[in-house]
């Protein structure tokens, strides 16, 4: 007689992997290409929104950072960075403290970044490429062509995924760190103000006040 | 050497003596109680910092008075496309020194296209003055003996602020004496007299790269709360990217976005 439990299991086996395994086994590659092509079209509709609001040319000032400011509360992480440029200094402030210094932190990189996105936003931003750096994370490469010298600008643009939520973590241009530079900042007052927050945010509060002052 | 540049050596030791003297120095040490700081003030590596910040200031004086003006004059009144046709002269002049470190570096196919590219645009290019190789599809890069260390596994070293070079670290300012060394255009002009050929190309190349940057350290000095840490951080990212040729570092830090992003 044959052996029919033998096949029966090895059928089984069969089934099991072809409806339980091969399905969670494809998904996942599938899953990053899919949050990889979501952080293209995210950084490209970010251009594209940011040359439509920001290079109007007859937009006062504070128009312009009204524009900006939605901007990049809508596209950045602003907490999540912050929180990563404060460093250590985080876990030692108060809840006050904590609060007062996102809120200064969003002034400092709307009224500092305003400038630098206008110049930006009116040139060609072509995305090269994209790579995923983890489940929740994705880089996207791009090049952006400035007026002189012929050779284009790297600028990495690194987004973190949250479930549907997408946010930019971090810009790299030519491998300089936006947020590093500005922990490496940050960092450096806090240590001259003896390791206290209050001190930085005093500086902050000074520093936004003379950026909204300065003329364009 | 000649006598002209040994003197001008030695003016520089001294000058950097004086002002280490004047500021006492070294960094004040963190609390050894903390390792945390301790840990955060090896990996920033500036036991010189008062020194450096004291010299970091002379610079910034010596290039709101001279340097920037002139730059920014360059900028406003010379038509960009002189003013691309001197970049492109200057970066053709570096192609020696560029291919040496391409090749010490073992860099096979870099050097290749070094090579291309100073014998197309010398000729074609009408003396380097017009970069003809990339509109064919050869690009450029740099590369400098401080990154050809870097490559042999030779550590930065501590944070250095040098007097009008600015931002740099033992290994560099190695480097830096090194290409200025085996640069035939250099010799050349060394053995035929003509030192002030030096001295213009150099001047040129600082007017150049300044009025590049104008806009970013203008931006970068105006939102910085310590511009020096600032510089500092930057030149050191920059030079990552400079030593890996431009290939993505492996520190760029990790940002999670958390649940209220």
């Amino acid at each position: 007689m044959m052996d029919h439990s033998r096949t029966q299991a090895a059928l089984r086996g069969l089934v099991f992997i072809f409806v339980f395994v091969l399905p969670f086994g494809f998904a996942p590659p599938s899953a990053a290409a899919e949050t990889e092509e979501r952080a293209g079209s995210f950084i490209r509709s970010l251009a594209t929104e940011a040359m439509e609001s920001l290079t109007q040319e007859d937009a006062p000032r504070n128009k312009r950072i009204q524009r900006f400011r939605k901007l990049f509360n809508d596209h950045f992480a602003v907490r999540s960075i912050g929180r990563f440029v404060l460093g250590r200094t985080w876990r030692k402030a108060s809840k006050e403290e904590q609060t007062e210094y996102l809120k200064l932190f969003e002034d400092l990189m709307v009224v500092s970044y305003v400038d630098r996105f206008t110049r930006y936003a009116g040139k060609n931003l072509t995305i090269t490429r994209t790579r995923a750096e983890s489940a929740k994370s994705t880089t996207v490469f791009s090049e952006i062509n400035t007026a002189n010298t012929g050779k284009p600008v790297q600028v990495l643009w690194r987004v973190g995924s949250l479930g549907k939520v997408m946010k930019i973590v971090d810009v790299i241009v030519e491998g300089a760190s936006m947020s590093q530079t500005l922990r490496s900042d940050f960092g450096s007052i806090v240590r001259q103000k003896g390791g206290k927050v209050s001190g930085l945010i005093e500086e902050l509060r000074k520093k936004t006040a003379t950026l909204k002052a300065s003329a364009p | 050497m000649r006598v002209g540049t040994w003197v001008q050596t030695g003016v520089l030791a001294a000058f950097l003596v004086l002002i280490m003297s004047v500021t006492g120095g070294c960094a004040t040490s963190p609390n050894p109680a903390d390792p945390e700081a301790v840990a955060e003030f090896n990996a920033i590596n500036d036991p010189g910092e008062p020194a450096n910040r004291a010299i970091f200031a002379v610079n910034r004086g010596l290039d709101a008075a001279f340097l920037k003006p002139v730059a920014m004059a360059y900028r406003d009144m010379t038509p960009q496309f002189f003013q691309d046709r001197i970049n492109d002269a200057l970066d053709n002049l570096r192609s020696p020194v560029i291919f040496f470190n391409d090749v010490l570096q073992g860099e096979l196919e870099r050097a290749v296209a070094t090579v291309i590219r100073f014998m197309i645009n010398s000729s074609l290019g009408l003396l380097g003055l017009n970069d003809i190789a990339t509109d064919l599809g050869v690009e450029g890069h740099d590369e400098d003996f401080g990154q050809t260390l870097a490559v042999w596994g030779i550590p930065e070293g501590p944070y250095m602020m040098l007097p009008l070079f600015g931002p740099s670290n033992p290994r560099d300012a190695i480097g830096i004496v090194v290409d200025f060394l085996i640069d035939p255009f250099n010799i050349w002009a060394g053995n035929t007299d003509r030192d002030y050929a030096i001295y213009s190309r150099s001047a040129a190349r600082a007017v150049d790269l300044r009025a590049l940057h104008m806009e970013t350290l203008d931006e970068l000095e105006k939102s910085s709360l310590d511009f020096y840490a600032s510089i500092r951080s930057l030149y050191r990212q920059r030079r990552v990217n400079e030593i890996g040729n431009g290939d993505p570092s492996d520190n760029l830090p990790v940002i999670s976005i958390g649940t209220a992003p």
